[in-house]
């Protein structure tokens, strides 16, 4: 049942997609909202614009599914966990969402956009940033330089003139830099800026990850594991960062996590995998009472599980 | 904290400080106390082997490209001049430069191609065919030698307007001037947001199309800009160098010195080191020959010595590889910054910053 359900609400929100003939205004209503958004996280998502939109994903390797018709809409400006037991598809849902794999079926919406399959070097155009589970980080740069790779795209000037010095490519290296100095304040990152990226510690390179995804001040950031192999502390701090980058710019946040605990007093609202199948999807509290979350957490009912998929 | 913002300011000036040194003494001292062997067998070849280098940098060490076709770009470009030369004789000697290095640049971008699909070793052989098909070609169709029986060309006398540069001092100083001002360029584009999509490229590729660099741009133009350099190089090669140069001059173990010798020994990802390996590409042998004959005598001939000079260098790439993978211009910068420090314990210097934006 709760299945048809979300099929029906991804259909819906599709349709209004694909009606919205205004879609700039649509977005800009949306970012003006967001304080109201975040009040009234546990309406129906339909009611907004969804900044993200998967409609009947999956995707296979070999014989294996690692996701089966997965539904998800992520409203402006929320912040959305995806969480699941391990090999529950989570990764695999954020690599078709940028375009790293390309699903079987089904389709990728951001805002009024679709894609069969997300093209990987326009996702920054789109407003969309990541990070990634295992630090992707430039070893050879400083943190700075790492940072302002997060500006890549908008370098419109060509080499020739990068080399002469042209006054566009001035000025736009100039705004960038400016633009990677705010972030590195932002995430209090000004005392390690010139050190190689590298060389820090684990907890301040995933700092300085978040910083290069968010120098775009992108609409759409996806964080894949951002809380993994780092200390309580660290995490903690992490999970402050990623709600003022929320509250500052109005990014919508698709975050995909283990640890529980730390997702629910994070999210305004959460999505959960188990064997590729989204199982449940709503506010913290509804997730947390859901029997199928707790089967699939604590193999209450293992057995019942494998024959329900 | 204050102290390396304060000092960071001081340092880009004592890097041109050193850099401008260099450069006077190599404009206003060398060219007149050093012999026609030191200008035109040690100085001529070092500058152009170094151009060189700094061309194959761009593409393995700052993009992360492995090429095995140096030596096929040297010949393309070397082959490109002579025949701008002689069949636009119009043609200013710098445009010729220019066009050659933009038609070594051509032929880059098209070996290149395969770096889209190829990585590391896949992508070093595929670069062999470059190195193959150019030698081949400039053998088999007499056109590119003017029907050269042996596919030999001779060098032209160098002149920019109306100046010409026939002794070795002043070949010396043509070659340094063109490599002086393709270095800086180099340098130029290497700290712009192109240089820095190379290193992205390089150190992660996922991340960097994640982030919008576009991968094919950025490979096609690495390879270019290397090809370039190499091809105005190759010019030198054989304008400045050699004055008479056959294809078997560009074969693959040229192809193979400028890729493990410079490239490795010097250090990958530094210009500093592109040069430094250049200097000992070009000294090492005298050094060794002079050693050699020194310590054992008239035993030491040319065939020991170019075998022993095979078994040394052989032996140093291993040894590097292993310990210091950053080459020569690594062990230069710590023995560096361990005298400098050394001298001032007391001030705090700004050689921590020097070693970052190495």
């Amino acid at each position: 049942m709760e299945g048809g359900q979300v099929a029906g609400i991804a259909t819906g929100a599709a349709a209004l997609g694909l009606e919205d003939d205004s879609p700039d205004k649509h977005v800009r209503h949306a970012r003006q909202e967001r304080g109201k958004a975040i009040v009234s996280r546990a309406e129906p998502v339909t009611l907004q614009s969804p900044v993200l939109g998967l409609s009947n994903i999956s995707l296979g390797f070999g014989g294996v599914a690692a996701l089966r018709d997965v539904d998800l809409q992520v409203a402006g400006a929320e912040i959305r966990a995806v969480i699941g037991p391990n090999g529950a598809g989570k990764s695999s849902l954020l690599n078709v969402v940028s375009g790293l794999y390309c699903p079987d079926q089904g389709e990728v919406w951001f805002g009024e956009h679709s894609f069969r399959e997300v093209p990987t070097s326009k996702l920054a155009a789109h407003g969309v940033a990541r990070t990634f589970q295992n630090l992707a980080l430039f070893k050879g740069f400083s943190v700075f330089d790492n940072v302002l790779m997060g500006l890549a795209h908008r370098v419109r000037a060509g080499f020739l003139r990068q080399i002469v010095g042209s006054p566009l490519a001035r000025r736009i290296e100039a705004e960038n830099r400016s633009a990677a100095k705010e972030i590195i304040g932002f995430l209090y990152l000004d005392h390690v800026q010139d050190s190689l990226a590298g060389t820090l510690p684990y907890g301040v390179q995933k700092r300085v990850e978040l910083a290069r995804a968010l120098v775009g001040r992108p609409k759409l950031l996806l964080l894949d594991e951002p809380f993994a192999g780092v200390t309580l502390t660290e995490k903690q701090e992490l999970s402050h960062y990623v709600r003022k980058a929320r509250d500052s710019f109005g990014a919508t946040v698709v975050l995909i996590e283990h640890d529980i605990g730390l997702v629910m007093g994070l999210s305004d609202r959460v999505a959960v995998l188990d064997h590729g199948r989204k199982i449940a999807d709503g506010t913290p509290e509804e997730v947390r009472a859901d029997p199928a979350v707790i089967d699939a957490y604590l193999g209450d009912h293992g057995n019942d599980m494998e024959f329900a998929i | 904290m204050a102290i390396p913002a304060s000092s960071k300011s001081s340092c880009p000036s004592a890097e041109t400080l050193w850099g401008a040194i260099v450069l006077m003494v190599a404009y206003g001292v060398v060219p007149f106390v050093g012999s026609d062997y030191l200008l035109d067998a040690v100085l001529t070849p070092f500058l152009a082997l170094a151009l060189a280098a700094v061309g194959l940098n761009v593409l393995t060490g700052y993009t992360g490209q492995v090429s095995l076709g140096s030596a096929a770009f040297l010949a393309v470009g070397a082959y490109a001049a002579y025949n701008l030369h002689l069949r636009i004789p119009s043609l200013p000697l710098l445009i010729d430069l220019v066009l050659a290095g933009g038609i070594a640049a051509a032929v880059g971008i098209l070996f290149g191609l395969p770096s889209l699909r190829l990585r590391g070793f896949y992508l070093a052989v595929s670069t062999l065919t470059a190195q193959f098909f150019v030698q081949w070609a400039l053998t088999k169709f007499g056109w590119f030698s003017n029907d050269n029986p042996s596919g030999v060309i001779d060098a032209p006398v160098l002149t920019i307007a109306g100046i010409s540069f026939t002794n070795a001092a002043e070949r010396y100083v043509f070659s340094l001037t063109i490599v002086v001002i393709s270095t800086l360029l180099t340098l130029r584009l290497l700290r712009s947001q192109s240089g820095r999509n190379f290193i992205a490229v390089r150190d992660h590729e996922v991340a960097a199309k994640v982030i919008g660099v576009p991968l094919l741009r950025t490979k096609l133009l690495a390879f270019g800009i290397s090809s370039f350099l190499i091809g105005v190089a190759g010019v030198l090669w054989a304008f400045a160098y050699l004055r008479t140069v056959e294809p078997a001059g560009f074969n693959l173990d040229r192809s193979f010195q400028i890729l493990f010798i410079i490239i490795i020994i010097g250090g990958l990802g530094s210009l500093r080191g592109s040069f430094i390996g250049a200097a000992f590409i070009v000294v090492f042998p005298l050094l060794l020959s002079r050693v050699g004959a020194a310590l054992l005598g008239s035993v030491f001939d040319s065939g020991i010595l170019e075998m022993s000079q095979r078994i040394v260098i052989g032996a140093l790439i291993i040894g590097f590889l292993i310990a210091e993978p950053r080459g020569l211009i690594a062990l230069w910068d710590r023995t560096w910054s361990t005298l400098w420090s050394a001298r001032r314990t007391a001030a705090p210097t700004c050689s921590l910053t020097q070693r970052s934006l190495q």
